[in-house]
């Protein structure tokens, strides 16, 4: 391990001697603006490593104009205003590319702030690639030229998990909307009504709660019960959804959870059997492809020391695909011209173990395929330690997992 | 009628829980006059301590031996920080304890990794004490509740039955008199400082197998602990047992009703146009329940800024 690292450190350090007598341009510079330290700074770090895993390889097969590309972190602390803050930072030090992923709220700031920049700076324009926020106005009211998600959205998420659910025969009739009070959260919420319908199932009720601040999920429990439902449709992450599954599963309630983000590290490891049959829809599992997969797993946790799960494949397809655009921009005098770039990530396309993806070119939504998974203790990888992990149910191929583009994005091309 | 009963189970419970972080703090400031903004990590410490030994000990000895560990630590804090810190003012002492609870809390995630990790209620602890139209009631949670209230005996009975009680209360308000009649008041200091943190690791303990143990943790509780103290007096044990059950119980009978601001108005005929407006009035009772608490703060500090059974001023 030691002598491995020091042999990739000193090959870094080659390319970066040889790239700098090489090449005459500037190097591309892009800025991670994550949430790297503070109470939800567990999520933004994983973001880095996924971030630093896929340049890592851009850049050993050349990275951009023949030389590698250059990666800024900045710590937005959790927030809007430090993130608003931190773009700033990240375009006067001359970052073309922003990257961000934890939090739609941090998402709907930097994407409106990249647009404010670009409106003023015509000619000079910066990318946001947005590698984490679901929100659907960030491809809805708030889209623009420039703002690439690549990762699902509430629509994709909450109408592939109730599709893989309603086919593995578990859905039931009776479906609770739990859901913290935010715009993912109401997005997951308004989605899962309308997917309901779809499916001909009822929403027997539906709850916003406040965004990480309980401690104590059993009143919410008791409502679940009193609602008789089969099924509970949640987007909560972290502490709010771990409590909320234990609450339900102390309170002896048998309901099955459909979740976003259940294989968040830790979680199946605090839960333990209590997890075991609750559903994840997601962008990855190891399982489906099981050859290449088992390369990516063993390759990205070769860099950086774990198995990639919760964000980081999402993240990791989002830079590859971020990768195939870069080779076919040619680099200008001063560097990397954003249109271009938006153009060649429009007709990008790349092959990741789990199928095909691309970006929209409507609303530059990412397509790509999802899969519905259990927690089971039939999985090939374990989660934390523990004697669970998940197993695929279903693989949505990249068309059927596609939702409609929102009327409310309303785009505006250059030219 | 189940439905309410249960509310008020749970939220009794809650509170209970939030009683047991806050007794420490409410009796480190009456005491010391230090607002400890540390105090949570001691709860989080805890609860980390707890985990660490249960695989060596067992979970019985380790919620035991963890709340030693934590006053150990609050000893060694109040020694050899916050006594150096003393002669300073109030203002060095919280920005002391606000380093030290980042400190902690950027330990802990060194240590055991940023995540959650799986410290959990004990198979034997994990069943049902009743079931109620078809909700199991968790025995686990009756547990907390009965740990609190003996807490709240014990340190109520040390507190005014016994000689140390005496000391202890009265080098609260007239510290110098208490030096003079030849008691070591640094001693007692140390001594409240520990048994405080010894308070909040025990609450740490025990709630963070049936909650999550993860680095977040001290922040979560912390602020409620807060409210609760100021809610209650600084100061006052008696108080902070009071704002904790107001909290707990009013937080989970708001979480239950789907009460809105525009039901009243629609007595009054305006439904309607309460419904075309919108926004706060349409607001569900439910999705503002983690905040009433803030709101219960801001109405006690209106109208009783010494809290609700403090005496300081």
């Amino acid at each position: 391990m030691g002598f491995q690292k020091f042999a990739r450190g000193t090959a870094a350090m080659a390319l970066v001697l040889g790239a700098a007598t090489a090449a005459q341009a500037e190097p591309l510079k892009i800025a991670l603006v994550e949430t790297l330290s503070g109470p939800q700074a567990s999520t933004g770090l994983l973001y880095r490593d996924a971030v630093k895993y896929q340049l890592s390889k851009i850049n050993e097969a050349g990275g951009f104009g023949g030389a590698p590309i250059e990666l800024l972190e900045f710590d937005n602390q959790g927030g809007p205003v430090g993130a608003a803050d931190r773009v700033r930072a990240a375009i006067s030090e001359g970052a073309d590319i922003i990257l961000q992923g934890s939090s739609s709220a941090v998402a709907g700031q930097v994407t409106e702030d990249v647009r404010k920049y670009n409106l003023r700076n015509a000619g000079n324009e910066v990318l946001y690639v947005n590698l984490g926020g679901e929100a659907m106005e960030l491809t809805g009211a708030k889209c623009h030229y420039y703002h690439f998600r690549t990762t699902p959205n509430a629509a994709i998420r909450v109408n592939t998990i109730m599709d893989g659910m309603q086919e593995a025969g578990v859905l039931g009739e009776r479906i609770y909307a739990m859901n913290q009070n935010y715009s993912w959260g109401i997005d997951v919420q308004d989605n899962t009504v309308e997917a309901a319908g779809r499916l001909g199932v009822e929403v027997v009720e539906t709850t916003l709660h406040d965004v990480n601040k309980i401690q104590d999920f059993s009143p919410y429990v008791q409502r679940i019960q009193a609602a008789d439902a089969d099924t509970v449709i949640t987007g909560n992450w972290s502490n709010d959804l771990l409590l909320l599954m234990k609450a339900t599963s102390g309170a002896g309630l048998d309901v099955r959870f459909g979740t976003a983000f259940l294989d968040q590290p830790g979680n199946i490891g605090n839960a333990g059997a209590v997890a075991e049959g609750h559903f994840l829809s997601t962008t990855f599992n190891p399982e489906v492809n099981p050859e290449e997969s088992a390369v990516f797993m063993e390759d990205y946790k070769a860099f950086t020391g774990h198995y990639p799960s919760y964000v980081e494949p999402t993240a990791v397809f989002g830079m590859m695909l971020l990768g195939e655009a870069l080779k076919s921009v040619e680099p200008t005098e001063d560097g990397l011209n954003a249109a271009d770039l938006a153009v060649a990530l429009e007709n990008a396309r790349v092959e990741t173990p789990m199928g095909p993806v691309y970006i929209r070119a409507e609303d530059h939504q990412i397509v790509q395929s999802m899969i519905v998974q259990e927690v089971s203790r039939d999985a090939k990888y374990k989660s934390d330690d523990t004697e669970f992990g998940f197993v695929p149910i279903k693989v949505i191929a990249a068309e059927d997992a596609e939702q409609p583009v929102q009327d409310s994005c309303k785009m505006k091309r250059p030219g | 009628m189940d439905q309410i009963l249960f509310a008020l189970l749970n939220g009794t419970i809650y509170g209970l829980l939030l009683f047991m972080v806050s007794a420490g703090l409410t009796l480190i400031f009456g005491m010391m006059g230090v607002l400890n903004f540390a105090h949570a990590s001691f709860y989080m410490l805890g609860a980390y301590f707890a985990y660490t030994l249960q695989p060596l000990t067992g979970f019985w000895l380790a919620i035991i031996l963890a709340p030693i560990l934590v006053m150990g630590v609050g000893i060694l804090v109040e020694r050899f920080i916050l006594r150096h810190v003393h002669e300073h003012g109030h203002a060095h002492e919280l920005l002391v304890t606000f380093g030290l609870s980042v400190v902690i809390a950027e330990m802990i995630k060194m240590v055991y990794g940023k995540f959650a990790v799986d410290y959990r209620v004990p198979a034997e602890l994990n069943f049902a004490a009743f079931s109620l139209s078809g909700i199991d009631y968790p025995f686990y949670r009756l547990f907390m509740g009965g740990i609190a209230v003996v807490m709240f005996i014990a340190i109520y009975l040390l507190l005014t039955k016994t000689r140390v009680g005496i000391v202890v209360r009265s080098a609260i308000y007239r510290p110098q008199m208490v030096e003079a009649l030849g008691h070591n008041v640094p001693m007692v200091f140390m001594g409240v400082f520990g048994i405080g943190a010894a308070l909040a690791g025990l609450a740490g303990a025990v709630a963070g197998a049936f909650y999550t143990t993860n680095p977040n943790m001290a922040l979560e509780l912390g602020v409620m602990v807060f409210v609760v103290v100021v809610v209650g007096g600084l100061g006052s044990m008696g108080g902070a047992m009071a704002a904790s059950l107001l909290i707990g119980i009013t937080n989970s009978l708001a979480v239950g009703s789907d009460f809105r601001i525009a039901d009243i108005l629609t007595w009054i005929g305006m439904g309607g146009w309460a419904d075309e407006v919108g926004g706060l009035l349409t607001m569900r009772m439910s999705s503002l329940a983690a905040t009433l608490p803030f709101f219960i703060m801001l109405l006690v500090l209106v109208l009783r800024p010494s809290g609700l059974m403090g005496e300081k001023e």
